[in-house]
């Protein structure tokens, strides 16, 4: 995708959670469409300091960063990042997302047929396996450093 | 301009959220725990139909398009957890250890359960490609370029990724919120599992959790994506310089423990 489509993508994809930030949660208009704007224009600056510093660190480092960056204390538009996109509710651009997402498996669908239940329940198992022991893990260092 | 050429593929995602968020959250009490259905499950099972092949309703390069559009929306969640972490980021700092350490659940836990299965259900190599990371895009890259996409591990490790694109985001968020409601594990100790460096994953775990303990929402938030972003830029060099050399050294340990009759055929290799 080049820089043009890449703004423009994020313009609809924007566009569409603001409309279901309305619909669905009930979110005045004008409210959604500057929470959502401020996102998506974190987003695309992150993805610009990804392209022009060296590095090559990913994405999702950069869009981070700047996204910590503009909401910590220290920043001088930190209470007005954070008063629009507490608007935007984190489910609503999940509800988003996975539409895509549901949109993508047709694509995968015929090879995945092919598939034998064995690898099925390797794949259940791997998935189970990542978030069990990350999740017991924490919970033992959380009770250790006596935050929870 | 692909964006106003796959209109389409824009107009549909519009209107399976919206359905999705109008038929809102549904629980269903199963055994010790819940099973919660949240408007992204609608949405992601909704799109899945739609897109089924044999309906004809998307053409292939739409949902190419929607591919690549995936992967850039997954940016805006990304986003969005980051304005959460940066108000609160001392606290983020507080638990930094604690969140370091549990990464390696996150890296080896994959391998713990996985591998051990694998293998007893007959699968060769492909067991070391299927079961050393969450088989995501870049842990791809990783296998394509020590063993080729064609070989038994490539085979594996897209077997997987495969499996992930169409049903892991349902699968994890299923057993996110049942093992939530459980009230087992601390709400934020799940939030630090659910960042399982996948982005739509990582979305339907934490939106389950959250769902359950709503008063802790934004906490569960943070931590959910503080250890997201620890999975994601950590993970390519772990699962390179530490997951996959331990996964072969498993997989030549347990092989003959848990697999002899493979080893008997002369079938190891394969």
């Amino acid at each position: 995708m080049n820089q043009r489509e890449t703004v423009l993508t994020f313009l609809v994809a924007g566009l569409i959670a603001a409309i279901v930030c309305m619909v669905g949660y009930a979110v005045p208009v004008w409210d959604a469409l500057i929470g959502c704007g401020i996102l998506v224009f974190i987003t695309l600056l992150g993805i610009w300091l990804a392209k022009i510093i060296p590095g090559k660190l990913p994405m999702v480092f950069w869009v981070s960063i700047l996204a910590i960056l503009s909401s910590t204390p220290i920043s001088p538009v930190a209470d007005f990042v954070k008063e629009y996109t507490t608007k935007v509710d984190f489910l609503a651009i999940c509800t988003v997302v996975l539409s895509y997402a549901g949109l993508t498996v047709g694509k995968d669908i015929v090879m995945f047929k092919k598939m034998s239940w064995r690898i099925i329940v390797v794949a259940l198992a791997v998935y189970t396996g990542t978030f069990i022991c990350a999740t017991f893990i924490a919970e033992i260092m959380l009770h250790l450093e006596g935050i929870i | 301009m692909d964006v106003l050429k796959n209109w389409k593929i824009h107009i549909i995602a519009l209107i399976l959220a919206i359905i999705s968020e109008l038929i809102g959250v549904k629980k269903i009490p199963v055994g010790p725990g819940v099973l919660l259905f949240l408007p992204m499950l609608y949405a992601m099972i909704l799109g899945g139909i739609i897109s089924w092949p044999k309906l004809k309703m998307i053409k292939a390069g739409e949902m190419k398009h929607a591919t690549s559009v995936l992967s850039l929306l997954t940016l805006i969640l990304v986003t969005k957890l980051g304005v959460i972490i940066g108000p609160s980021l001392n606290k983020v700092a507080e638990a930094g250890f604690a969140l370091s350490i549990q990464e390696l659940g996150h890296f080896l836990g994959t391998v713990v359960l996985g591998l051990p299965i694998a293998i007893a259900l007959g699968l060769g190599r492909e067991s070391v490609g299927a079961t050393f990371s969450i088989d995501r895009e870049p842990n791809i890259a990783i296998i394509a370029e020590k063993y080729g996409l064609d070989s038994a591990e490539g085979r594996g490790v897209m077997a997987i990724y495969i499996c992930g694109t169409v049903f892991g985001a349902i699968w994890i968020g299923l057993i996110a919120g049942f093992l939530a409601a459980m009230h087992i594990f601390h709400p934020y100790a799940l939030a630090m599992g659910s960042g399982v460096g996948s982005g739509s994953m990582m979305a339907a775990a934490t939106g389950a959790i959250a769902t359950v303990f709503p008063e802790q929402k934004e906490q569960i938030l943070m931590y959910a994506g503080a250890s997201n972003l620890l999975t994601t830029i950590v993970g390519i060099y772990f699962c390179l310089f530490v997951s996959l050399p331990i996964t072969n050294y498993l997989y030549k340990r347990l092989s003959p423990i848990l697999s002899p009759n493979r080893l008997k055929k002369g079938g190891a290799s394969q």
